[in-house]
């Protein structure tokens, strides 16, 4: 069975085995890898088998996963690679089998779907959760519901707080904005934020916003936490459920 | 805001038959695109009748604006988007009738994707997975979500999107116009700005070409009709495997003085005017 194990600095702090189960990684109690660093978010990351696959999910932590040293959402993970969370790093075995009978084969053995055809809404409810045994975890995230939101932390603004409910959102003093900034010499359309199927991305606009201290170097994906400062304005994205 | 678009569709390298349609009805800036399913020709007759319904709906509704409107009224929507929504209600039935009541029809049905544009103010109405984009700011902003499988798996986390473009099952919808005898459609509501460009394109494209290629297009080529001939081409070069059907439109700023007011009578001629039919 593949296994985890939590390492400070070079000493071995606690090992979990990877079962059917995801393991949780993070600075609450509840976690079956507690890292206690105020550098950890409460619920930091999550380690588990999809398709046969060992994959790491960041929780849309602070300060970031690693993956090898690079910052990831969401990876696959290989064994001997190294997971870091703040100063800890968790080594990755995974030498071990899948502990779910999911058989990956079968995505490559499907025929391809040339035509277009719409599923019924029995077979399309079937489909969905044969897809959904892959792992009952994401079930359960598809199942709350989770309202993205921008607080205005400081600057002015028309509102103090916005729920994304559009696929494009503006970030400007133009009045086809949403994000209405007030005040001389803010730009139309300073920035826009784009829902895509897998999230939410900040993108440019007359502006080049910063994204927890750094310019973005295009689209952006927006985690829950992350600080957003463009124009004058302070902005906290936030995802509620 | 000065309004140019043009469009193009081609039936591929790889099929016998176009079942995409598209409409552009300038005096309305109205922007409608369908991309039809089932065999032996008859998603070409689903995709004509959404178009048409969806096109005579809101014409009708320019002329009467207190015509019936189909389907349930969201609260908050802009005249424009609720035309459009109820439009696309009528065409849903249309085709379920028409299915219905020819035997031989069975199992026909189409994405629908429609753009309508009030000023600075852009309503979309969308089911399927035909795609309506934004360029802006030299980004593409998808503003329809598509309707299919794999989409609704990179929602719920089950696929990334690398995974969902590879994946065998992309052909697999979740929603389509005629298939159920009602439908749930999306609205979405964009204000516009001067430089924005709008993409419609049916699956055809966007299987076959990348989105930062299309990007670069849309942006090499200012002129819509050149740059939706370009991106058939693209989309055929690469293979070509769908029908491919492409509108694109641009929005200018209002020139001012009289110098470009004379232009602008020139430029009157050049854009993509008049309806085009999908064949």
């Amino acid at each position: 069975m593949a296994k985890l194990s939590l390492m400070f600095e070079e000493k071995l702090v606690k090992e979990v085995p990877v079962g059917s189960r995801p393991v949780r990684i993070g600075r609450s109690p509840d976690n079956d890898l507690v890292v206690d660093n105020l550098a950890v978010s409460n619920d930091h990351a999550r380690v588990y088998f999809e398709a046969g696959r060992l994959v790491v999910e960041d929780r849309g932590s602070l300060n970031g996963t690693f993956v090898n040293d690079l910052r990831v959402e969401r990876a696959t993970l290989h064994d001997g690679d190294s997971i870091w969370v703040g100063k800890h790093h968790i080594k990755v075995d995974a030498t071990g089998d899948a502990p779910l009978p999911y058989e990956s084969g079968r995505k490559t053995t499907a025929p391809m779907i040339n035509e277009t055809m719409v599923l019924d809404t029995k077979v399309r409810r079937d489909m969905l959760q044969q897809a959904a045994a892959m792992g009952e975890r994401t079930q359960f995230a598809a199942g709350r519901i989770r309202v993205p939101t921008i607080v205005v932390l400081s600057g002015r603004t028309d509102a103090k707080e916005y729920v994304l409910t559009n696929k494009l959102t503006t970030i400007g003093k133009s009045a086809m904005a949403t994000i209405k900034l007030r005040g001389w010499f803010k730009p139309q359309m300073a920035a826009q934020i784009n829902q895509r199927d897998d999230g939410y991305y900040i993108g440019s606009g007359d502006k080049i916003p910063i994204v927890n201290g750094v310019a973005i170097p295009g689209p952006t994906r927006l985690n829950d936490g992350d600080l957003v400062e463009l124009s004058g304005v302070r902005l906290n994205f936030i995802v509620r459920e | 805001m000065q309004i140019s678009s043009g469009g193009a569709t081609h039936v591929g390298m790889v099929r016998t038959n176009n079942e995409d349609c598209f409409r552009i009805v300038s005096p309305l800036n109205l922007f409608v695109l369908a991309d039809g399913m089932g065999g032996e020709a008859h998603g070409e007759v689903a995709s004509a009748l959404a178009v048409e319904t969806v096109v005579k709906h809101c014409i009708e509704g320019g002329e009467n604006p207190s015509a019936p409107l189909l389907g349930e009224a969201k609260p908050g929507l802009t005249p424009k988007s609720r035309r459009l929504l109820s439009a696309i209600h009528l065409a849903n039935q249309k085709v379920f009738q028409s299915a219905e009541e020819h035997p031989e029809q069975q199992g026909m049905g189409a994405t629908l994707t429609a753009a309508w544009i009030d000023g600075p103010q852009l309503s979309v109405g969308h089911v399927g997975d035909s795609r309506v984009y934004l360029l802006r700011t030299g980004q593409l902003q998808q503003l329809t979500s598509d309707h299919s499988l794999v989409a609704e798996q990179v929602r719920r986390g089950l696929l990334t999107a690398t995974e969902a473009e590879q994946s065998n099952l992309q052909s697999v919808l979740l929603r389509a116009l005629g298939t159920q005898a009602q439908v749930e459609v999306d609205v979405e509501e964009v204000g516009l700005f001067p430089g924005d460009v709008l993409l419609l394109c049916s699956d055809g494209l966007t299987r076959m070409v990348t989105e930062p290629e299309i990007a670069g297009t849309l942006q090499a080529e200012p002129i819509p009709q050149s740059a939706a001939e370009k991106l058939v081409q693209l989309a055929n070069e690469s293979g070509g495997i769908d029908n491919v059907t492409v509108i694109v439109v641009s929005f200018r700023p209002e020139p001012k003085g009289w110098f470009s007011w004379l232009r602008r009578g020139a430029q009157k001629s050049e854009g993509g005017n008049g309806s085009a039919g999908g064949k």
